[in-house]
């Protein structure tokens, strides 16, 4: 870092005038030391309480938490700088920056989706507020990227009952995905892979069970191939669907 | 002035003023009152009544009036009279032990300023006898006086002095039963449980009377009656005389009534069940004896949750929404007909079946493991079992698993249930320096418990590790002058994601140089290397039930000598192999916490076998052996020759030479086999106190017994159980009481065995920490030969512990054992040995 910058926030650190303390924390901010603006604007933020300087203060002092990636407490501190300062013109970006905070929380689909589903609410609380805002179309995207991952959640936990042989579970976790996610982009995978455990579930089953089943997987096929005649794994299916019938052939002969 | 209220007239509140013993402000009061100059009161009227009140509840006066003062015209003037509530100035307890006075002031919140109040007075007195009752003084007597304090303040404060009186203990001396023949007195007095007579060698309850105690043991003694039958018995009087010796006698006057019994008992209904069915859960024939507590049990027993009743019947089968009441139809003649009124409802299937809270683990590990999947019906015994299968896994916090059952839908009969994990850490690190075994040992561990290495490589997995696959990651390097040691281990418990087939596998060297007296350091030319590989398939089964797991392993291990001259081996420079399969049978069904099981039992079979080489390689094993012998007994008696000639030296050095080969001949692959054998119960036998037995087996034999029995995979019994470090595979087994591995001869048994009682009780059971306290009694012994065994001739000890688990550290435990026997070889027993416990091996 540069020498005197340094010894400035040190300096800064020390000071007893809060005046100084906060306009040392704005140039480190302006020159992208987040860490070091947080601590000094940490150190006067009680004293500055209800004074006319601590709107702007508030705001930098979230957004260098947002710069830190600490966005357990950005998504905290802008919220509360929403509710503190309504009136304020820094208001709309707070508030997007509040629900981008908790955005960046959302781990990964294969976790617990809390974070995720609150996400998705304060996006959605925002794009309500300020559906006209130049915010608006990042955190669509946001959302639609949030709504994918509880898809795919779902998705995989289905597919999951599948690849270790528990076809019922997957069926029932399909037909639950399917119901649950109308517009899903997994739509077409999780309609193959319900057919697919049906069709896995009734070549393997038990006899006096097995006509049910494989007119079930049938059934299966028939809403696969209808919503999907393109789909890339028609040609599998395909294969299945006559292996299907062939079987079914053997209960109509003998009845 | 005497007002009637049924003619009240309007009055103009002209003024107000305030008389009295009081050191507020004359307007506070006023205004406080609610009566404000100008306004239009009725009087009589609620004006005046809750200006009173109002005063009243600010709980600062007392002795509150309100006046007419004067009436002009319309115009009315009040007086309102109180005097100032005293303060407590000072307090003093008296017949009460210095500390426990603080308690008092804390408990009835007699600080110095407390407003004293009659009420204040009447509570405390109450609440210092009932807490003395409670402890069985039941004369106590609390007497409270206020003093008032005269000084040049204004205000009103008075000292206060609690006298206490606690009186002698009361015990019971008799408890008399009047009216009764049913039953017998003793049992009588069984059931009342608090309630005792005196018995001085009933230690775990005194006697001693508690009024509340003593009803709730007036209703236990009609539940008595009422389990045998007779469930109009009641209590007509009770009474308690006072005897001049410090004891009360209590007296009960009983009406038994007349013994009822179980008549027809229908069951109406059910349609999933059948009525035999049924009827062999309940378990009650006509004509037994009636017993409603019983009755109640079979149906539904509250108290276990897994117990055998109807109740669980249904719930088991997916009738969530079942409803069960027994209905009395008749009681003539003393006979209760009953009806069993079932509404079994629609079964229900689970809907949606989520987890919640896994920050760390990836869905995909916890949703194999769990009986209750979509679609399946609901059965509260298989949300149990997820419960305790999610807790073995060891990634969560066991005592905070949490079911939810949601959404319960009687129409379409679905439910949904959600399982509430909270992580726990999972990873070890172990790094430590010390001096051992003549220089400085490091060693630098680190085990990951809940590992990914599919994210290895990704850079932001990196959270500090990359977790969350269940899989399991061991590093471990220990090094010092003369040895170093690496392993390496790594396993994954369902290989490929479709089965549950753990897959295993570790690799180890260690390196062992000799000491070098000139240098006083390691001599790097005389060395011992060991290299090993081992892996491993378990895999669970479902047949004979599902807590069985069948494992197989390989391991290979060589053991390279090089110039390395010592009494272990009788060749210097070689090599021996050790290429064995092992395949074990394992049964676990323990409850809940791994840590600190409170149910089920562990139990396992292995054999280890290796190769019969010597049935095909042709080598005459027989002849060696006869050879050996001969070579040794020239070695033997070259020793004892103190004037060897140079003819006898150089015949010594060839048999020396030609027994080395031999020995290399016989190890150059070790064969051999092994059997282990170890079962653990765990039973609580009150709230949280658990029992443990265990036994212990192990049996090492070979298949030529003119090859003989390896000196390798011995077993070393004795302490504290940890495997230090060692060349030859042996296995380690603790016995507390005695110094470690004493009781095995210097090469190790080929045979042990172990018993051991162990009785433990949690100090915490919380995420941070788990310590349990323990106390055990065991016995073992190991031999050298199959003729030597004899399983009663064990080496015993008795001794306490307690174990502290941190998930960071592990399981760190402290032992002090009394071994009652000697060690072999000695002519005193052993006595008391401190063990420290790295780990879990108990």
């Amino acid at each position: 870092c540069v020498l005197s910058s340094c010894s400035q926030f040190q300096k800064a650190m020390k000071s007893e005038d809060i005046a100084f303390k906060f306009k040392t924390g704005d140039s480190l901010y302006k020159l992208g030391k987040f860490e070091k603006a947080n601590r000094l604007f940490a150190q006067v933020v009680p004293k500055y309480k209800g004074k006319p300087q601590a709107e702007k203060l508030m705001y930098l002092y979230s957004k260098s938490f947002f710069e830190m990636k600490d966005y357990y407490v950005s998504g905290y501190q802008f919220e509360r700088f929403v509710s503190s300062y309504p009136r304020s013109e820094k208001k709309e970006e707070a508030s997007f920056l509040s629900a981008k905070s908790y955005y960046m929380l959302s781990p990964i689909y294969s976790k617990d989706q809390t974070e995720t589903k609150e996400a998705i609410e304060k996006l959605q609380e925002f794009l309500n507020v300020f559906p006209e805002s130049q915010y608006a179309s990042e955190a669509n995207t946001l959302i639609k990227e949030l709504d994918y991952k509880l898809e795919k959640k779902a998705f995989e936990i289905a597919k999951q009952y599948n690849h270790i042989s528990d076809f019922q579970a997957s069926i029932k976790s399909f037909d639950n995905f399917i119901y649950g996610f109308p517009g899903s982009s997994l739509r077409e995978s999780a309609l193959f892979y319900r057919f697919d455990s049906a069709y896995k579930l009734a070549i393997n089953s038990v006899e006096y069970k097995k006509k049910a089943r494989l007119e079930q997987a049938k059934e299966y096929y028939t809403t696969f191939k209808q919503a999907y005649s393109n789909s890339e794994f028609v040609e599998t299916a395909d294969v299945m669907a006559t292996e299907l019938d062939k079987e079914l052939e053997t209960y109509s002969a003998k009845s | 002035q005497n007002i009637q209220y049924g003619n009240s007239k309007k009055y103009n509140l002209a003024g107000v003023s305030v008389s009295g013993n009081t050191s507020f402000n004359e307007q506070t009061i006023v205004a406080y009152s609610g009566l404000r100059k100008g306004k239009e009161i009725m009087i009589p009227g609620e004006d005046v009544a809750n200006a009173i009140k109002k005063l009243w509840n600010s709980k600062l006066f007392s002795d509150i009036e309100i006046f007419i003062k004067n009436i002009e015209g319309n115009n009315v003037f009040l007086e309102i009279q109180l005097s100032d509530l005293p303060q407590l100035n000072e307090l003093k307890i008296t017949g009460v032990k210095k500390g426990k006075k603080e308690g008092i002031i804390n408990d009835n919140k007699l600080k110095k300023g407390t407003k004293v109040t009659e009420n204040l007075i009447t509570t405390t007195k109450n609440f210092l006898i009932k807490k003395y009752r409670k402890q069985g003084f039941y004369n106590a007597k609390v007497n409270i006086n206020t003093i008032e304090v005269k000084d040049s303040l204004d205000k009103a404060r008075v000292n206060m002095v609690v006298a206490v009186d606690k009186g002698q203990k009361v015990k019971i001396k008799d408890i008399v039963f009047d009216g009764r023949s049913a039953l017998k007195a003793k049992h009588l007095r069984k059931a009342m449980k608090s309630t005792k007579k005196i018995n001085r060698l009933r230690v775990y309850k005194r006697s001693k009377f508690i009024d509340s105690a003593y009803q709730a043991d007036l209703s236990a003694l009609i539940d008595k009656y009422a389990e045998n039958g007779y469930r109009d018995a009641r209590i007509i009087s009770d009474s308690i005389s006072v005897n001049g010796d410090k004891t009360i006698s209590i007296h009960l006057k009983l009406e038994e009534g007349t013994l009822y019994k179980f008549g027809k008992i229908d069951f109406i209904g059910n349609t999933v069940y059948t009525d035999r069915q049924l009827n062999r859960y309940l378990r009650i024939k006509e004509g037994d004896t009636y017993n409603g507590v019983l009755l109640q049990e079979r149906i539904a027993d509250n108290s276990k949750p897994d117990a055998d009743d109807i109740t669980n019947l249904y719930q088991n089968h997916g009738y969530l929404f079942s409803t069960i009441n027994p209905v009395e139809v008749s009681a003539e003649n003393n006979v209760i007909d009953m009806e069993i009124r079932i509404s079994e409802g629609k079964p229900a299937y689970f809907d949606n079946v989520t987890v919640s809270g896994n920050d760390k683990t990836n869905d995909h590990v916890i949703y194999r493991e769990m009986r209750t999947r979509p679609g399946q019906l609901y059965s509260k015994s298989n949300v149990v079992r997820t419960i305790r299968e999610l807790g073995q896994l060891g990634f969560f916090d066991a005592q905070e698993l949490t079911p939810d059952i949601k959404n319960p839908n009687p129409n379409e009969g679905t439910v949904d249930v959600e399982y509430t994990v909270k992580e726990t850490g999972s990873s070890q690190i172990e790094l430590q320096g010390g001096y051992g075994g003549g220089g400085f040992i490091g060693t630098l561990g680190l085990s990951f418990n809940n590992f990914a290495i599919k994210d290895i490589f990704k850079k932001n997995a990196y959270k500090p590790i990359p977790m969350g696959d269940g899989q399991k990651l061991a590093l471990r390097l220990q090094a010092s002058r003369f040895f170093q040691t690496y392993s390496f281990s790594f396993s994954e418990p369902w290989l490929g994601g479709k089965r549950p087939v753990q897959f295993s596998t570790s690799i180890s060297h260690t390196k062992q140089f000799l000491f070098d007296p000139i240098t006083r350091g390691a001599d790097r030319d005389q060395s011992f290397n060991i290299t090993g590989i081992t892996l491993g398939l378990a895999k669970r089964l479902t047949v004979p039930d599902d807590y069985f797991t069948l494992s197989q392993a390989l391991s290979f291990q060589l053991y390279d000598l090089n110039n390395y001259n010592t009494g272990l081996f009788t060749f210097g420079n070689g090599s021996s192999r050790n290429l064995s399969y092992t395949i074990g049978l394992s049964r676990n069904n323990t409850r809940i916490d791994p840590i600190f099981p409170t149910g089920g039992s562990n139990f396992n079979v292995t054999a280890k076998l290796s190769v019969p080489y010597s049935l095909f390689d042709g080598v005459d094993y027989e002849a060696l052996n006869n050879e050996r012998r001969e070579k040794q007994q020239i070695i033997d008696n070259f020793r004892l020759n103190s004037n060897p000639t140079v003819a006898e030296t150089k015949e010594f050095n060839e048999a020396s030479t030609r027994r080395s080969e031999i020995d290399q001949e016989r190890f150059k692959w070790l064969e051999f086999y092994k059997i282990n054998f170890k079962g653990d119960w765990y039973t609580e036998i009150i709230k949280n106190l658990v029992l443990k037995p265990t036994v212990e087996f192990g049996f090492l034999g070979a298949y030529n017994n003119a090859r003989g029995e390896i000196p390798f995979e011995r077993f070393f019994l004795g302490g504290d159980g940890l495997g230090n470090f060692a060349l030859d595979g042996r296995q380690v087994i603790a016995l507390r009481g005695y110094p470690n591995q004493s009781l095995s001869s210097r090469d190790g048994g080929t045979i042990y065995n172990k018993f051991s009682l162990e009785l433990r009780y949690p100090i915490t059971l919380e995420a941070s920490a788990k310590i349990f306290a323990l106390t055990f009694l065991e016995g073992g012994a190991s031999y050298d030969n199959f003729r030597d065994y004899n399983p009663f001739n064990l080496q015993r000890s008795a001794g306490v512990g307690v174990r502290i688990f941190m998930p960071a550290f592990g399981l760190l435990g402290i032992d002090f054992g009394h071994g009652f026997d000697p060690v072999p070889g000695d002519a005193e027993k052993s006595g008391w040995q401190t063990h420290f416990i790295i780990g879990q091996q108990f």
